[in-house]
């Protein structure tokens, strides 16, 4: 193992950040072609109808319209999806939920054909609406797709050991409910895509694409062309976080229905409303744990019934509640588990892939309940954790032994502790018996005399905020795991003035891989990182190396670049050994844009005029490298197996003032201590965890994607809260960098669990600040005094 | 979706009010432009149908405040940026520069203005509680008139004022509160910033002898419109300084507001927290004062 780095952990200035604050990046609505149309979707009124008849001809002969596209244009697949074929490209039998398209009018001006998107006419049958997950199992619910004879999209059971007799030899059960809502992803970037037809050459589709492998296959799929005629780009990213991959690849096929049949490039880009309306949220969990516990705090067996609102389409359900059922029981070794995780169709706004992806919810539950243990058997939340937390070769909740890589959960809950003073504070804090929040009672029979105060419920001004800590963990597999074939590719080109052009199979989403990859060559091969061109993303360049999703860039791009640079390493190696008349003993440095031998500096060249040599020399400047995760397995029946080859490990310390008072929980502090393996991009690590952290804290105690009759509610940001910088308090990163024998010098993941932990940890923080448990995301200002949240009855907006 | 309009830029006030006249054509006036480009958008009644969009930040002399001998004149393109900098407001008025760093973001502040914020009239419009109780009057400008109306009676009810269509309000005249009063603004929002008011409160206060002689209170958000409530100044005028009064009011307001809102589906959340608020900003006040 290597351990001396010269670039890799240093802070290097991120390789896009200037285009990108001086608004040179071009993004995908940057795009312009000559003779470029527009398409903007019909939608209706309903969430769930059958459609009958379209009438164009209200609008057919108008002036604006260059042609209507609908399901009658598509050539190949009429439905797609990337697990379950169940949604359409347009809507043709039924409406399931209000985002659904029926149709695309295509013209040159797009304002006169959102006007006229109004007046087609579209005859439905009104359907009985399912929008309660909880009734989608019911003998008699409406189905919503009927050709799968049941709302079930997906069961996950976990069996391990004998929960009876688990639960038998526990001193103590604790059972709990918990919820979760939607959660929008909130890209600041709404979608765009522009399909170019090129003829012979099929199709070019350039777009704010999170997956452009994914959307060359669904678009092939659709337009019944074969994977090397359909070309997708990736523009610049505004923003993804798991959100920019169904979504786009429908909105990919759409434009290129379109460009194919006006034979001129087509482009569509969403408004706000239109994206939030359209566009998958984040799987609402109603999660119902009930576990089993010795009074040492040793939990004997834990229980546990999920179900996942899967909404109108199946999309990544099963995956995302697959992560769910590894995960569930926390990073806890315990005997006996029996879980059984649903996803289920309703007429809902569909639920896919968002950063955590089936995670955030489970640790919301988990470690709420691990705080209960604690604080039920009179010891403190780290404690509890102790015991049980995993170490190395524990077993976890599948049966895979933890080895090969360090098992680091104690450790950096132990660094959190510390750094965060956690313990003295926690007990600090739980002393104060004074602190209670004056909850509101609401009896419909007396209402209006209960909300006036009595003189004696009026909270002096000192009594007013109350402090409280708290803390969370994980454990979180790396990358993929048993969802399917886990590999990437890279591809490096060293030119003969010694600068360098890379690519890699995944697509730069925001998360810096760009820098993070170019940190990697640098160290290899000991080119300067300005040196480095990243190039465009276009699935024409390189090898497919599946979706950029899972926190997988550094993991497994970032294996495949090293492999890449290791591979023209050798290969100079071996042409200077020989060049240079070297012994197999003589060590060759590439360090700081010069390569020499060891002990012997006077041989020594700069890496410029080393690649020129080379390149007169006949030797193959370019490589294409390759990383291959190992082999995993899993059995579905019983849910057990090796799900994913490696674990990272996180610790989360919430510190927080709860007003009593208006219900206003302000984050004061986080202290976000993880495990990532080797950290290679400083400064892109950090970003991850602050970024992560404030999504967090918006799923924590601000965000909901609210329905009415399956309808979202807040349709643009001055509805739907996200946490500004001024809502978060500061955030410390610390990183504990854990050996493991995957991934580029050991690097593994960091994205996801940033964001995971931080809601079960705020939550911990209030009960300790006021008394108070809280069971269901988000804890807004209602929730914190009514423990509800009241909603006016319609969709008008108005006072909030 | 922002349908068609026409759009002027006159570079001066009478040039403005000829278009405003206009009696064919469906004009609005345009400042800061916070309310109407983002009810464009939301194609709102109210704006949907301009046809002409006049724009008075070229008109000169709008975006002053000019300090006189016994008040202050906010002109009608002074944006909140100007009030949170400048040091008349500051100084005389400290609850509306106040009110005004709560207003949206530094975008938003940059450009949105205080005589739109109560043109619009929203409820929860930040700038109007301490207008109201530094008893703010403004001045209406027509063609052939121009007139003087105190702030409480132009505002009408939600997003309706005593504005006649030929008319321009060209400035807020607030006169200098006498020295004793003392008091402060309180806003909750769903967060901290960029944040539409739940609730939003301006009191002053003057004391003598302990006990209240003088009390002016103003509600926002938690009112159909900012008002003043002149029924419980009256209530408090003459009562004791002191915690049992404080709590007497805010329950007292609790009932008024109860009163003339009834009962709504966010009322068992606000009803509570707004005499909470209440009483914690009375006593504010008074310890400020000790």
């Amino acid at each position: 193992m290597k351990e001396k780095f010269n670039v890799v952990g240093k802070p290097v200035i991120r390789q896009d950040g200037r285009a990108k604050v001086t608004g040179q990046a071009k993004f995908a609505d940057d795009y312009k072609f000559p003779n470029m149309l527009f398409g903007v979707m019909v939608r209706t009124n309903s969430t769930h109808a059958l459609i009958k008849k379209i009438d164009y001809s209200s609008i057919a002969n108008d002036k604006n319209i260059i042609t209507i596209v609908d399901a009658n244009d598509i050539k190949g697949l009429k439905k797609t999806g990337l697990i379950r074929k169940d949604q359409p490209v347009f809507a043709f039998e039924k409406i399931v939920t209000p985002g659904d398209v029926v149709a695309m009018l295509v013209g040159e001006n797009e304002d006169e054909l959102r006007t006229l998107a109004r007046k087609v006419k579209i005859e439905l049958e009104e359907l009985p609406v399912l929008t309660d997950p909880e009734k989608a199992l019911d003998e008699n619910a409406p189905l919503i797709h009927p050709e799968f004879g049941t709302n079930l999209i997906i069961h996950h059971p976990l069996r391990k050991g004998d929960i009876e007799k688990g639960f038998a030899d526990s001193d103590f059960i604790l059972e709990q409910t918990y919820t979760t809502p939607h959660i929008e992803h909130a890209y600041i970037e709404p979608e765009c895509v522009i399909a170019i037809p090129l003829g012979d050459k099929g199709i070019h589709i350039i777009g704010s694409i999170q997956n452009p492998f994914t959307a060359r296959r669904i678009v092939a799929e659709v337009i019944n062309f074969p994977l090397n005629k359909v070309k997708v780009e990736q523009a610049e990213l505004g923003g993804s976080f798991g959100g920019k991959d169904d979504t786009m690849c429908i909105l990919s096929a759409r434009a290129a229905v379109a460009a194919l049949k006006t034979n001129r490039p087509v482009k569509i880009k969403y408004s706000r409303e239109e994206s939030i309306l359209e566009s998958y949220k984040r799987h609402p969990y109603r999660m119902h744990y009930k576990v089993g516990y010795t009074k040492d705090g040793k939990i004997k067996a834990m229980k546990i019934d999920i179900l996942a609102d899967g909404g109108a389409y199946c999309s990544m359900t099963p995956f995302v509640t697959w992560r769910s059922v590894v995960q569930a029981t926390g990073p806890y070794e315990i005997e006996n588990v029996w879980t059984d995780i649903r996803g289920v169709y309703t007429n809902n706004p569909y639920t896919g892939a968002m950063r955590g992806f089936g995670s955030p919810q489970i640790i919301f539950a988990q470690e709420s309940l691990m705080d209960e243990i604690a604080i039920h058997l009179g010891i403190t939340p780290d404690e509890v954790r102790r015991i049980n937390g995993f170490r190395q070769g524990s077993i976890t909740a599948s049966g895979q032994r933890l080895e090969n890589h360090e098992v680091n959960l104690i450790k950096v809950l132990d660094i959190a502790c510390e750094k965060t003073n956690f313990k003295e504070k926690w007990l600090e804090n739980q002393k104060h018996q004074n602190r209670r929040i004056p909850t509101i009672e609401f009896d419909e029979k007396i209402r209006n005399r209960k909300l006036i105060l009595s003189k004696e419920e009026f909270v002096e001004p000192n009594e007013i905020w109350k402090k409280g800590i708290g803390l969370a963990v994980s454990f979180r597999g790396s990358s993929l795991g048993a969802e399917g074939i886990d590999a990437a590719a890279a591809y490096l080109s060293i030119q003969n003035d010694g600068t360098a052009y890379l690519l890699c199979g995944l697509a730069e989403n925001g998360q810096g891989m760009r820098t993070t990859y170019s940190i990697i060559v640098s160290e290899v091969l000991g080119i300067p990182v300005e040196n480095i061109y990243y190039l465009e993303m276009n699935t024409s360049h390189i090898p497919d190396s599946g979706p950029t999703v899972a926190s997988r860039s550094t993991i497994m791009g970032g294996g495949a670049v090293k492999n890449a640079a290791e591979v023209l390493r050798k290969r100079f190696e071996n042409f200077l050994r020989e060049y240079w008349k070297l012994s197999d003993d003589d060590l060759i440095i590439f360090e700081n844009g010069s390569v020499f031998v060891k002990g012997k500096e006077e041989i020594n060249l700069s890496f410029s005029e080393f690649s020129n040599l080379a390149y007169k020399n006949g030797i193959c400047l370019a490589s294409i490298g390759w990383y291959q995760g190992p082999k995993i397995h899993w059995e579905e029946e019983t849910g057990h197996g090796s799900a994913y080859f490696t674990y990272v490990y996180g610790c989360q310390v919430a510190e927080v003032r709860v007003n009593i008072i208006t219900g206003e929980v302000y984050v004061d502090r986080i202290t976000a201590v993880h495990d990532a393996g080797k950290i290679i991009n400083i400064l892109g690590a950090m970003g991850q965890v602050y970024g992560g952290v404030t999504q967090g804290v918006g799923y924590a105690i601000f965000e909901e994607l609210d329905k009415h009759n399956g309808k979202p509610r807040e349709l643009n940001f001055d509805q739907y809260i996200i946490p500004t910088s001024k809502d978060v308090g500061e955030i410390i990163p610390i990183f504990v960098e854990g050996k493991d024998e995957y991934g580029p010098w050991g690097a593994k993941s960091l994205g996801e669990p940033t964001l995971e932990l931080t809601s079960a940890a705020i939550n911990n923080a209030i009960r300790n600040a006021v008394g108070e448990r809280y069971f269901n995301l988000p804890i807004n200002l209602e929730e914190i005094l009514l423990k509800r949240k009241p909603r006016p009855e319609d969709l008008k907006r108005g006072s909030l | 979706m922002i349908s068609k309009f026409n759009y002027v830029a006159p570079n001066n006030l009478r040039s403005a009010l000829k278009f405003l006249s206009d009696k064919k054509t469906n004009s609005k006036i345009l400042a800061g432009g916070t309310d109407i480009i983002p009810g464009f958008h939301i194609e709102s009644k109210r704006f949907i149908d301009t046809e002409l969009l006049i724009d008075i930040k070229k008109i000169p002399g709008l975006n002053e405040i000019k300090e006189k001998k016994d008040y202050v004149e906010i002109g009608a393109c002074v944006t909140f940026s100007q009030i949170t900098e400048s040091d008349i407001i500051k100084q005389y008025f400290p609850l509306l520069a106040k009110a005004a760093e709560t207003v949206g973001s530094v975008q938003i502040r940059n450009r949105a203005t205080v005589v739109g914020n109560f043109v619009n009239n929203a409820p929860c419009a930040d700038s109007v509680p301490p207008l109201l109780v530094y008893n703010a009057k403004i001045e209406i400008q027509s063609l052939t008139k121009k007139r003087q109306i105190d702030l409480q009676k132009f505002l009408i009810k939600p997003y309706t004022t005593a504005l006649k269509k030929n008319e321009i309000v060209t400035k807020i005249i607030i006169p200098k509160p006498d020295p004793d009063l003392k008091g402060d603004f309180y806003k909750l929002g769903r967060r901290r910033a960029v944040a539409i008011s739940r609730i939003s409160l301006a009191v002053l206060m003057k004391k003598k002898n302990d006990l209240i002689d003088e009390i002016r209170i103003a509600s926002g958000a938690v009112t159909p419109i900012g008002t003043r409530l002149y029924d419980l100044e009256r209530f408090a005028k003459g009562k004791q300084a002191n915690s049992e009064t404080y709590k007497e009011l805010a329950i007292q307001m609790g009932r008024l507001v109860l009163e003339i809102t009834g009962l709504r589906w966010s009322s068992e959340y606000k009803l509570p927290v707004l005499q909470q608020t209440f009483y914690q900003l009375l006593e504010r006040i008074n310890s400020d004062e000790n």
